[in-house]
C-alpha cells in the first residue's frame, strides 16, 4: 500500500471516529444515566 | 360505591395483554436478587439498602412459557414517599408514570426476619385492590435466627398467596412462578376497618378524587389514605396536583381535626400497626434463645469505635495490596501482548511505513492498550467491593464512617452514593435520590465526584509505576500512596461537605437512621457476575470511546505535518495537539507539568482514563523505535528540553493530586445537570473542583521543590 493511499485511508478512519464521537456526544438519549458505560442504573434493561 | 366486577367476585380477571407485575418491598429485602432470578437479568444487587434507585423492567416466563413483564421498583418502607426513589415506587403503583405500564399484579417481597416492619408497606399495597402475591424471602436466615414464620397462617390472615422463598439460592422460585402463572389470582379478603373518626374523610376524599381528579375508585381510596397519612399533600400528589375541590375537602377535614385536637395521621398509622402487630404475632413465633445473634457478636467488634476503624483500615490495605501484588503477572502478560501486537504490525504485517500503520500502532494500539493493561486491577477492585457488599460489611463501613460524616453535616444516607462513587460518580449521583432533604442531596451530589472512581485507577497506577519504578521500593510504599489518594479524595469530600453545609447549603444537622443487614456468606455468583460485568464495561469503553478518542488524538498529534527531516519531538510540538498543549502550558507550568502533560489534561476531560491513552499516543508518536516500549518505561525516559527528567517523583505525585480533585469527566457534568435540573451546579462543581486541584497541586509541587525533591 503506497504512503498516499495509507494517508487517505487513515484520514477516512479519523473522520469516521470523529463523526461517531460527535454524534454520540450530542445524540439525545432514550435512557437516563451514562448509557450503560459505567454500570450505572439505566431506565430500562434490555429484554 | 360500586366496585369493579372482578373485585366483587373476589378474583382478578386475567389480563388480556402480557401481565405486568410490580416487584416491591422494603429496602434490602432481596428485590433485585428475586428480579434477577425471575428474569435472568444481571441487575446489581448488594447487601445494603438503596441499591436500586430507578425502576427496571425485565421479562420472566410463566410455567406455561407465557411472557410476564416484571418491574423492579426501588425499595420503600411505605407509599408515603419521602425521597425521589420512593416516589418512583409510589407513582408506578398508582399508575402515575406515563412511561411505565400500570402493574396488573403486585409481587410484595418481605424480609421474613423482620416481618412486622415489612408488612406496613404490604398493608398499604393491599389498599390498591390489585392481586398481590406475598414472597417471604430469607426464610433460611429467619430459621437460623430462631424464627418460625408460618406462611399458611399469613395466607389465611391476608387472603393472598404467600410463597416462602430463598431468592439468593433459588428456593421457592418454582412455587412463585406457579402462583404468578395463575389466571385467577385471588384478591385480598383482608378487611381493615379505617378508624371511625377518619372514615368519613376517606370516603369523601375518595369520591372527590374519583369525580374531580379522574382516579379509579380503589386508587382514589389508596390516595385518600396517603393524603391523610402524610401532612404534606403536595408531596403526596407529586406530579399530579390535586383538584381545587379535593384540596378544599382535605383542608376542611384537617381544619376540623385540628380544632378537635385529633391526630388524624397518627391515628391512621397506629391503626395499621395494630392490625399488622396482630397478624405478625399470629404468624411468627420465636423459638429458642433470644440472645445476641452471630451478626450482633461480629458487630460488637466490626462497629467498635476503635476496632471498627482498624478493621476498615486493614480491609482497605488488603484490597490495595491485592491490586498491586496479584495483578502484577497478568498485567505483564497484557503489556507484552500489546507490545507484540504493535511490533507485528510494524514488522511482520506487510504494511509499509505510512500514516495508516502509524494510526494503528501509535494511535489505536498505544491508546487502547495503555488502558487495557489495567484490566486485572479493575477486576480485583470490583471483586473485593462485591465481596464486601455481598457479606453486608459495606453497611458496617457506612456505620463507622457516619460518625465522621455526621460531624461534617453529611446525611447518613449519603454514604451509599459516596460509596457507589468509588466505582463511578454517575451511579453515585443517581443514588442520591434516596436522600429526602434537598440540600443534603445537593451537597452529596457536589462532593460525590471527589471520591476516587475506577477511571482514576489507571492514572494512579501509571503514576505510581513512574513514581516508584521497579523493585526499588517495597510494595507497601505503593499501597501507601494509593491509600493516600483514596483518603485524600474521601476526606476532601468530607471537608467540602462541611464547608457547603455551613455556607451555600445551610441546613439542620442530619439524623442517621441506618439498618444494619445481617451478615451473609458472599453470593459468589453475584460477585463474579458483577466483576465480569465491570470488566465488560471497561473493555467496551476501551474498544469504543477510548479507541475513538485515541484515533482522533493520533490525528491531532500527527497533523499538520512538519517539514521533511523534523524529529518526532518537533512534529508533535507543532501538531494541533502540541499547539493546544503549548497554549495550556503557562497555566500548568507552575504545577511542574509541560505541554505534553497538558495534552493529556485537555483530552481527559472526556474521561479521566483517557489521560493514560493520551500519554500512550503522545509518547509513541515521539518514539520512532521499531520495538514498542511499555508506556511506564516511556514516561521514565521522557525529558525536558534541558535534559531533566519530566516525570520526576514530585511531578507524578502532583499529577495524582490534580486528578484526585479535578472534575475531569464530561459524563458526570451531564448527569449533575440532569439531576439538579440546572447548569448552575455543574458549572460551580467544575470551578470549585478544578480550582482546588490547581491550588493543591501548586502547593504540593512548589513545597516539594522548596524541600529539594
Amino acid at each position: 500500500m503506497s504512503p498516499e493511499i495509507q494517508t487517505v485511508a487513515a484520514l477516512v478512519v479519523v473522520a469516521l471516529a470523529a463523526g461517531w464521537l460527535v454524534r454520540r456526544a450530542f445524540a439525545p438519549r432514550k435512557n437516563p444515566g451514562c448509557g450503560g458505560e459505567c454500570g450505572c442504573p439505566t431506565g430500562k434493561l434490555k429484554r | 360505591m360500586a366496585l369493579p366486577a372482578h373485585i366483587s367476585s373476589g378474583v382478578s380477571a386475567a389480563p388480556s395483554r402480557t401481565p405486568v407485575y410490580a416487584l416491591v418491598g422494603n429496602p434490602n429485602c432481596g428485590k433485585s436478587t428475586l428480579f434477577n432470578a425471575l428474569t435472568g437479568l444481571k441487575q446489581k444487587v448488594g447487601n445494603y439498602p438503596g441499591v436500586t434507585v430507578e425502576k427496571k423492567i425485565g421479562t420472566a416466563y410463566s410455567q406455561h412459557g407465557q411472557p410476564i413483564t416484571v418491574i423492579d421498583l426501588p425499595g420503600a418502607y411505605s407509599l408515603a414517599a419521602r425521597s425521589p426513589d420512593e416516589a418512583v415506587t409510589r407513582d408506578v403503583l398508582l399508575g402515575r408514570r406515563a412511561d411505565t405500564p400500570q402493574p396488573d399484579r403486585i409481587l410484595c417481597i418481605v424480609d421474613a426476619t423482620n416481618l412486622e416492619r415489612n408488612l406496613y408497606l404490604v398493608h398499604q399495597i393491599l389498599d390498591l385492590g390489585r392481586p398481590v402475591i406475598l414472597v417471604l424471602n430469607m426464610m433460611d436466615v429467619a430459621a437460623a435466627a430462631g424464627l418460625d414464620v408460618r406462611a399458611g397462617r399469613l395466607e389465611r390472615e391476608l387472603g393472598i398467596p404467600v410463597i416462602p422463598c430463598e431468592a439468593v439460592n433459588g428456593k421457592g422460585l418454582i412455587e412463585l412462578k406457579l402462583a404468578m402463572s395463575r389466571a385467577d389470582l385471588p384478591l385480598s379478603r383482608h378487611a381493615w376497618d379505617i378508624p371511625a373518626p377518619i372514615a368519613p374523610a376517606v370516603a369523601e376524599l375518595q369520591a372527590s378524587l374519583t369525580a374531580n381528579d379522574r382516579k379509579p375508585p380503589l386508587i382514589a381510596r389508596a390516595e385518600a389514605l396517603l393524603l391523610l397519612t402524610d401532612q404534606d399533600s403536595v408531596r403526596v400528589a407529586g406530579s399530579t396536583p390535586l383538584s381545587a375541590r379535593t384540596t378544599e375537602i382535605l383542608q376542611g377535614w384537617q381544619k376540623r381535626w385540628e380544632g378537635e385536637g385529633t391526630d388524624w395521621a397518627g391515628t391512621l398509622v397506629n391503626s395499621r400497626y395494630d392490625v399488622i402487630g396482630r397478624i405478625a404475632a399470629e404468624a411468627v413465633t420465636r423459638a429458642g434463645h433470644t440472645g445476641p445473634t452471630a451478626s450482633d457478636k461480629i458487630d460488637a467488634v466490626a462497629t467498635h469505635p476503635i476496632w471498627g476503624w482498624m478493621i476498615l483500615g486493614a480491609v482497605m490495605t488488603l484490597l490495595f495490596l491485592s491490586i498491586f501484588t496479584l495483578a502484577e503477572y497478568p498485567m505483564g502478560f497484557i503489556e507484552d501482548g500489546i507490545a507484540s501486537l504493535s511490533d507485528w504490525v510494524k514488522k511482520d504485517s506487510g504494511l509499509p511505513d505510512g500514516d495508516l500503520r502509524d494510526l494503528i500502532t501509535d494511535g489505536a494500539i498505544a491508546g487502547v492498550g495503555g488502558v487495557i493493561v489495567f484490566l486485572p486491577q479493575i477486576l480485583i477492585l470490583f471483586f473485593f467491593i462485591g465481596l464486601l457488599e455481598s457479606t453486608g460489611y459495606m453497611a458496617r463501613a457506612a456505620f463507622i464512617m457516619d460518625r465522621l460524616m455526621s460531624r461534617v453535616g453529611l446525611n447518613g444516607k449519603s454514604f451509599i452514593p459516596l460509596l457507589s462513587s468509588y466505582a463511578c460518580a454517575i451511579p453515585g449521583i443517581m443514588a442520591t435520590r434516596t436522600i429526602e432533604d434537598q440540600k443534603d442531596r445537593l451537597v452529596t451530589i457536589l462532593v460525590a465526584p471527589l471520591m476516587s472512581c475506577s477511571a482514576r485507577l489507571p492514572v494512579y497506577l501509571l503514576m505510581i509505576a513512574a513514581l516508584v519504578p521497579g523493585d526499588r521500593v517495597p510494595v507497601a510504599t505503593k499501597v501507601g500512596v494509593m491509600i493516600l489518594m483514596y483518603a485524600l479524595g474521601t476526606f476532601g469530600a468530607f471537608g467540602f461537605a462541611w464547608l457547603f453545609k455551613r455556607t451555600l447549603l445551610k441546613g439542620a444537622p442530619p439524623v442517621m437512621i441506618m439498618e444494619l443487614p445481617p451478615y451473609r456468606l458472599p453470593g459468589l455468583k453475584d460477585v463474579a457476575l458483577h466483576m465480569l460485568e465491570r470488566a465488560w464495561i471497561f473493555l467496551r469503553r476501551a474498544g469504543t470511546v477510548i479507541l475513538g478518542i485515541s484515533i482522533v488524538l493520533w490525528f491531532l498529534a500527527a497533523y499538520p505535518k512538519a517539514p521533511e527531516g523534523a524529529t518526532p519531538q518537533q512534529q508533535l510540538a507543532q501538531s494541533f495537539a502540541g499547539r493546544a498543549g503549548h497554549a495550556l502550558e503557562p497555566a500548568i507550568a507552575p504545577l511542574g507539568f509541560d505541554w505534553q502533560i497538558g495534552i493529556g489534561l485537555i483530552s481527559s476531560f472526556a474521561a479521566r482514563e483517557v489521560f493514560v491513552s493520551t500519554m500512550g499516543v503522545v509518547f509513541n508518536a515521539e518514539s520512532k523505535d521499531d520495538d514498542t516500549t511499555p508506556l511506564r518505561q516511556a514516561l521514565l525516559a521522557t525529558k525536558w528540553p534541558d535534559g531533566r527528567p519530566l516525570f520526576t517523583p514530585l511531578v507524578c505525585f502532583t499529577l495524582m493530586i490534580f486528578y484526585v480533585f479535578a472534575m475531569q469527566c464530561v459524563s458526570t457534568v451531564a448527569i449533575v445537570r440532569r439531576e439538579t435540573n440546572s447548569w448552575r451546579w455543574p458549572l460551580f462543581q467544575i470551578a470549585y473542583q478544578t480550582g482546588t486541584a490547581w491550588i493543591l497541586s501548586f502547593i504540593v509541587y512548589q513545597a516539594g521543590r522548596a524541600l529539594g525533591f
